[in-house]
């Protein structure tokens, strides 16, 4: 099969949805009889036959993404390579599933986020030779241009001078928190949630926190939204899905449970059991890892008070739960000792205002203090 | 001598291919006639065909000509070869009639830029496409002075779109062309639309060829879906330059039917019953009943011509696919005189590196 994939329509546009196929598999097409309308962030454009011939494949459906370069059209014949267009397959998979190492965190990084890197053409060439990526190098150069030297000595591998390079979980955890933190306007507020009414002296606070999350989004729904800063324009949820960032020896996962106001606290603690299970055995489909619409970091079982957990758009807002401690509080005009739970919120100052992030902690700590 | 405040339109031939006054003299050239029609036709096929290889990914952004291929038929055509053409980015058809040859225009939007280079020695010294809006015109001007100086009868001719004219560069150029008494013809293709800004909202010049008048130059408006009234006023206007006369601005009148450019979508900022209503005045159709009606024109030319089109249109796309890459180190080359020693130093050890692959000069 001659495999036609999607050029770029545009002028560095990455990537197109398709609207509407104007051929089937089996139809025999002419040079330039329209095959398929697909839309760009730019335009609708129709896409003619690059050739004559017959079509076996039609890859994706309308409503489906492509990317530049994947497969679009396929037509019967012997693959052969005619350039940049109708060629080999090669490693780029149309439809395979996202591998373990593909998933994102949070939002799916833009591709427009792409800085392009300071190299002389014979860099280039070298890098490529050696299958160097040079957007991966810092260079030593003039500007941070990169440098022949800075080339070989990546290409000399992983070596002592270099150190590791991130892989897997940990890659992604650097690079979403590095853009992350040079995007967000990040303010944080602190508070203590007094649990002395809490029945047992239970210590398990997650069922709670997930629940005051929860009302504290109903209450003030400005910090449950998604925050686009490109375009800046905001976009509401209509229902909460929490992100619980779970540490591991491999990095930070934050898998997702779903529409946490709509459930009892028994549901909500089989769900988080869920979670933490199908993460601690590596088995947590990428779909569960995307989409939360707000996030609780709870580092309560391991150490520390407060913390300024990083805000990941296009959410904006992220609550630190830390250890349940026994502490001296004034109760009733006198020195006592209570179990306090410190909480910290830190949120995308671009999206709320200090006064709908202070309201959304009121109600957040109240209810954590309630007695059930 | 004061100049007219009033701004002369001329058309030949109306919508429906009828004439509406008196041919000039030199429409009695039947083959010219013939010529003119065989031109657009061209034009409107070999544009169709830049926008399939664009749409395929086969060559970079494309800016369409449909609807407004008399006006560059006609230009081209009424210069001489010993002009100088100084184009923007929508002068396909102005460029096939100088004789740039149509795989050289592919290689252009290809991002090659050896399809600036143009093999035809009649266009050695037309300028290469300016993409930057209205900057053509001043080098038009520069253009002009040299052929004063050189004290040779040569006209620059310089073209540009209805949004350019709100530009300085355009302004300058005209005031420039006015005072020195240049030998440079303006050619405005006016299509009503700059991207997405209408002609409305241009400017609050009653036309376009008002912006003459303040220069002190002649200025006129043609219809610009005609080709004959464009041929006429064009060439008029060159040979008044040409007789040291001085400069003329010519505004055509006439529509663009496409998006601005294959990475444009006119559809969500122009209405469908704007575009259908304009359909009806394009250039082609109507010149097609005109060569009928007079009997200059038949079915069996017609075929002819559109078979010869189409093969002519298949050959040069073959010679844009089977035309190697250009080797790594050029994009070095024509930048300078003398290449900078750090250029050049770089430039050696990219032709190092390239031999050191094995000869695979691209990457």
């Amino acid at each position: 099969m001659k495999q036609f994939k999607l050029p770029d329509l545009g002028e560095g546009l990455q990537e197109a949805e398709i609207v509407e196929w104007f051929v089937r598999e089996g139809d025999q097409v002419e040079v330039d009889q329209l095959m398929v309308s697909v839309e760009t962030a730019k335009a609708i454009v129709e896409v003619p036959s690059p050739m004559a011939g017959l079509i076996t494949r039609c890859f994706g459906r309308p409503g489906d993404m492509l990317h530049v370069g994947e497969p679009l059209v396929g037509f019967e014949g012997e693959s052969e390579d005619h350039g940049t267009v109708v060629g080999n397959l090669g490693s780029a998979s149309g439809n395979g599933g996202l591998a373990a190492e593909d998933f994102h965190i949070g939002a799916s990084p833009s591709t427009r986020d792409f800085q392009p890197v300071r190299a002389a053409p014979a860099v280039r060439v070298l890098a490529n030779q050696l299958g160097v990526e040079l957007a991966r190098l810092k260079g030593t150069g003039p500007e941070n241009l990169i440098t022949e030297r800075d080339v070989r000595e990546a290409a000399a591998g992983d070596g002592t001078d270099n150190g590791t390079p991130l892989r897997s979980v940990r890659r992604t955890m650097a690079k979403n928190m590095a853009r992350a933190h040079a995007e967000v306007a990040a303010v944080m507020i602190v508070e203590d949630a007094d649990l002395h009414r809490w029945a047992g002296g239970a210590r398990d606070p997650m069922v709670r926190l997930a629940r005051a999350i929860a009302r504290a989004c109903v209450a003030e729904p400005a910090l449950n939204v998604g925050f686009d800063g490109k375009r800046l324009s905001v976009q509401p949820h209509s229902h909460v899905d929490l992100g619980v960032a779970v540490d591991t020896p491999d990095g930070l996962f934050v898998p997702v449970l779903r529409n946490v106001a709509e459930r009892d606290p028994d549901d909500l603690r089989e769900g988080l059991a869920r979670l933490r299970r199908d993460v601690a055995n590596r088995s947590i489909p990428p779909g569960e890892l995307m989409g939360a619409t707000i996030t609780l970091s709870n580092f309560g079982t391991l150490f520390g008070r407060y913390a300024s957990p990083v805000v990941v758009p296009p959410q904006v807002a992220i609550i630190g739960a830390g250890v349940i401690r026994d502490g001296v509080v004034a109760w009733q005009g006198q020195p006592t000792v209570h179990p306090i739970l410190p909480i910290s919120l830190t949120f995308d100052h671009r999206a709320a205002t200090g006064g709908e992030a202070s309201r959304f902690l009121k109600v957040l700590v109240e209810d954590l203090e309630a007695p059930d | 001598m004061p100049l007219s405040t009033c701004i002369p339109y001329t058309q030949f031939i109306n919508d429906q291919g009828e004439l509406s006054g008196p041919l000039p003299d030199w429409a009695n050239d039947v083959d010219l006639l013939r010529a003119l029609y065989a031109d657009m036709v061209l034009v409107r096929a070999f544009d169709k065909k830049c926008v399939a290889l664009q749409r395929t990914g086969q060559i970079g952004t494309y800016a369409s000509t449909l609807g407004q291929e008399a006006v560059g038929a006609a230009v081209g055509r009424a210069m001489t070869r010993e002009d100088v053409l100084v184009p923007y980015y929508r002068d396909t058809a102005t460029q096939l009639q100088r004789g740039v040859a149509m795989h050289e225009i592919l290689l252009y939007w290809g991002g090659d830029e050896r399809g600036s280079a143009w093999k035809n020695p009649d266009v050695a010294e037309d300028f290469p496409i300016c993409v930057p809006i209205a900057t053509q015109a001043t080098h038009a001007c520069g253009v002009a002075s040299a052929f004063r100086i050189r004290q040779q009868p040569r006209v620059a001719v310089t073209t540009c779109g209805d949004g350019a004219t709100s530009k300085g560069d355009f302004l300058e150029s005209l005031n420039l062309a006015g005072v020195w008494q240049l030998p440079v013809v303006f050619v405005i293709n006016n299509n009503q639309w700059a991207i997405s800004v209408p002609r409305s909202l241009q400017t609050a010049a009653p036309t376009l060829a008002h912006k003459a008048l303040a220069a002190g130059l002649p200025g006129e408006q043609v219809d610009g879906n005609d080709v004959l009234a464009v041929y006429d006023r064009v060439q008029q206007a060159i040979e008044r330059a040409r007789r040291g006369k001085g400069a003329t601005l010519i505004e055509c009148v006439t529509y663009r039917l496409g998006d601005h450019t294959t990475a444009d979508d006119a559809s969500r900022y122009r209405s469908a019953d704007e575009l259908n209503a304009a359909w009806k005045h394009e250039p082609v159709g109507r010149y097609q009943r005109f060569l009928h009606a007079g009997g200059w024109w038949d079915e069996e030319r017609e075929q002819r011509l559109q078979r010869d089109v189409h093969q002519r249109i298949e050959d040069e796309v073959e010679v844009f696919r089977a035309t190697p890459p250009a080797s790594a180190t050029a994009a070095f080359d024509h930048l300078y005189a003398r290449l900078p020693a750090q250029y050049a130093l770089q430039r050696e050890q990219l032709q190092e590196r390239v031999e050191a692959l094995g000869g695979s000069s691209h990457e």
